[in-house]
């Protein structure tokens, strides 16, 4: 069921074949638990916590009205798909990085790297020519980055 | 008849070719003990990217040892004075000059090793014919790399004293990464060692270096670094300081015989976000990885795949840290 609450997130599963899923998310359990936290995580790796109460239950609200949306009144089904189904589809791609990264600090409690080239490492450059066995470039050429050092 | 002929002068032009790999080696190995040996005052010029500095050096040997002194002509006056394997740089940093001492590291022209034994199973030696640099007649001798792990290097050598003249860089398709060369060189008489002194600033205090870079020790090693690419050894590891971090840090040094490559390795503290990825100043490379929750940075003035290769090349004894 998990699964198919992602895949539905996704836009993978078509919403006329999704009868079960919203009766599985509205009966609560396993899978309206998945569905909140699923949001929760894509709240989160966003930044917007503060929204995420709010948004969780405004989403479920809108699931209560599924049914009708389900019903062959296709007019009223385009109206509402854009709203709900956007924010689900933004959410799920949200969701697999969001699960990744947690699990990963979750395991070594290590920030989130940041690419080296962003900032040059003058001080690692410095500590190597000094300790270099050949070091004229020490002497010449680091003294220019060790300016204004104590 | 005519076969034998050929075979002949192939077995000929080969052994003239081998003749010349040999007599390039010697022309380093004389260069590699003039640097040491003889008694010379110049001044060269180290250029690299678009910075261009020049230096005074001077350096004896009388029997008693080797002595030599290095001022910095451009920008920060630093010096340097060694005195067999010991050094000592005298660096202006602000209102304070910071002493340094240094064992073990050389100079231009004293970059070749001692030994070269070391650097012939990595390099090869070929001679390129005779150009002049700072005043003097050289020979030219071309140190290529034998694999991807190293840059070439052009060197020029003194026709009469064999002294080290001029030393280049080179890298991919052949592009000069840095320029050490003699803009001036004369041979020194006399026993004088009056030129054997720093430049003293009075307005300056003197200070000794703070958190000089101190021994390991084996408690202290929790890594270990297996299959060096070929041709490089391990020649220091210690703890040190480095800007802008609280504490210190291990950096191993690895050498060639004349590329170098440093390893730094450290714990990341906690709200630290790590480094990783590669980038480069000049002929120098990084690259960084996180590895069992240690910082692993490799740095060197060598090619994107070397310092790869050393970064990828530490593992963790310790996985309960």
């Amino acid at each position: 069921m998990k699964e198919q609450i992602s895949a539905l997130m996704d836009d993978d599963l078509p919403l006329e074949n999704a009868e079960h899923v919203f009766k599985s998310i509205k009966s609560g359990g396993e899978s309206a638990a998945s569905w909140s936290t699923y949001h929760l995580i894509g709240d989160a790796m966003r930044g917007n916590r503060t929204l995420s109460h709010d948004f969780t239950s405004k989403v479920m609200q809108e699931i209560s009205k599924q049914p009708t949306v389900l019903a062959p009144k296709v007019s009223k089904l385009n109206v509402k798909r854009p709203a709900v189904w956007s924010v689900a589809a933004s959410v799920a791609a949200f969701m697999v990085v969001g699960f990744m990264t947690l699990q990963h600090q979750a395991q070594n409690t290590v920030m989130a790297p940041v690419e080296m080239a962003k900032n040059t490492p003058d001080e690692y450059l410095l500590a190597h020519q000094s300790m270099s066995p050949i070091n004229t470039a020490y002497l010449i050429e680091t003294a220019s980055l060790d300016q204004g050092r104590e | 008849m005519k076969r034998i002929a050929l075979a002949l002068s192939f077995l000929l032009w080969s052994a003239a070719a081998l003749a010349g790999q040999d007599d390039a080696w010697l022309m380093l190995e004389k260069a590699s003990q003039a640097a040491h040996a003889l008694s010379y005052k110049g001044i060269f010029v180290y250029q690299t990217g678009a910075s261009s500095k020049s230096v005074q050096v001077t350096h004896m040997n009388y029997g008693q040892g080797e002595y030599s002194r290095m001022v910095v002509l451009d920008g920060s006056p630093r010096e340097a004075l060694s005195q067999g394997n010991d050094m000592v740089i005298f660096n202006p940093r602000n209102e304070k000059v910071v002493i340094e001492k240094k064992r073990g590291q050389s100079m231009f022209p004293a970059l070749l090793p001692d030994n070269m034994e070391l650097i012939k199973t990595v390099y090869q030696a070929q001679l390129g014919g005779e150009e002049r640099v700072g005043g003097r007649d050289g020979y030219v001798v071309n140190l290529s790399p034998k694999d991807q792990y190293r840059y070439g290097y052009k060197l020029w050598t003194d026709k009469e004293y064999g002294l080290l003249l001029k030393s280049m860089m080179i890298g991919d398709k052949n592009v000069a990464l840095d320029q050490i060369a003699f803009s001036q060189i004369l041979l020194m008489d006399g026993q004088s060692m009056d030129w054997f002194r720093p430049t003293l600033d009075k307005t300056k205090a003197y200070v000794m270096e703070k958190d000089a870079p101190s021994k390991l020790d084996a408690s202290e090693i929790d890594w270990d670094v297996t299959k060096l690419p070929n041709g490089y050894r391990k020649v220091d590891q210690v703890k040190r300081m480095v800007a802008n971090k609280q504490t210190p840090v291990t950096q191993l040094i690895f050498s060639d015989g004349l590329s170098s490559v440093s390893v730094f390795i450290e714990d990341i503290p906690k709200g630290v976000r790590p480094k990783v990825g590669h980038t480069m100043m000049g002929a120098t490379h990084f690259y960084a990885i996180v590895n069992d929750a240690h910082q692993v940075i490799a740095v060197g003035e060598v090619p994107e795949v070397t310092v790869t290769y050393f970064a990828n090349a530490v593992s963790f004894k310790n996985k309960s840290k």
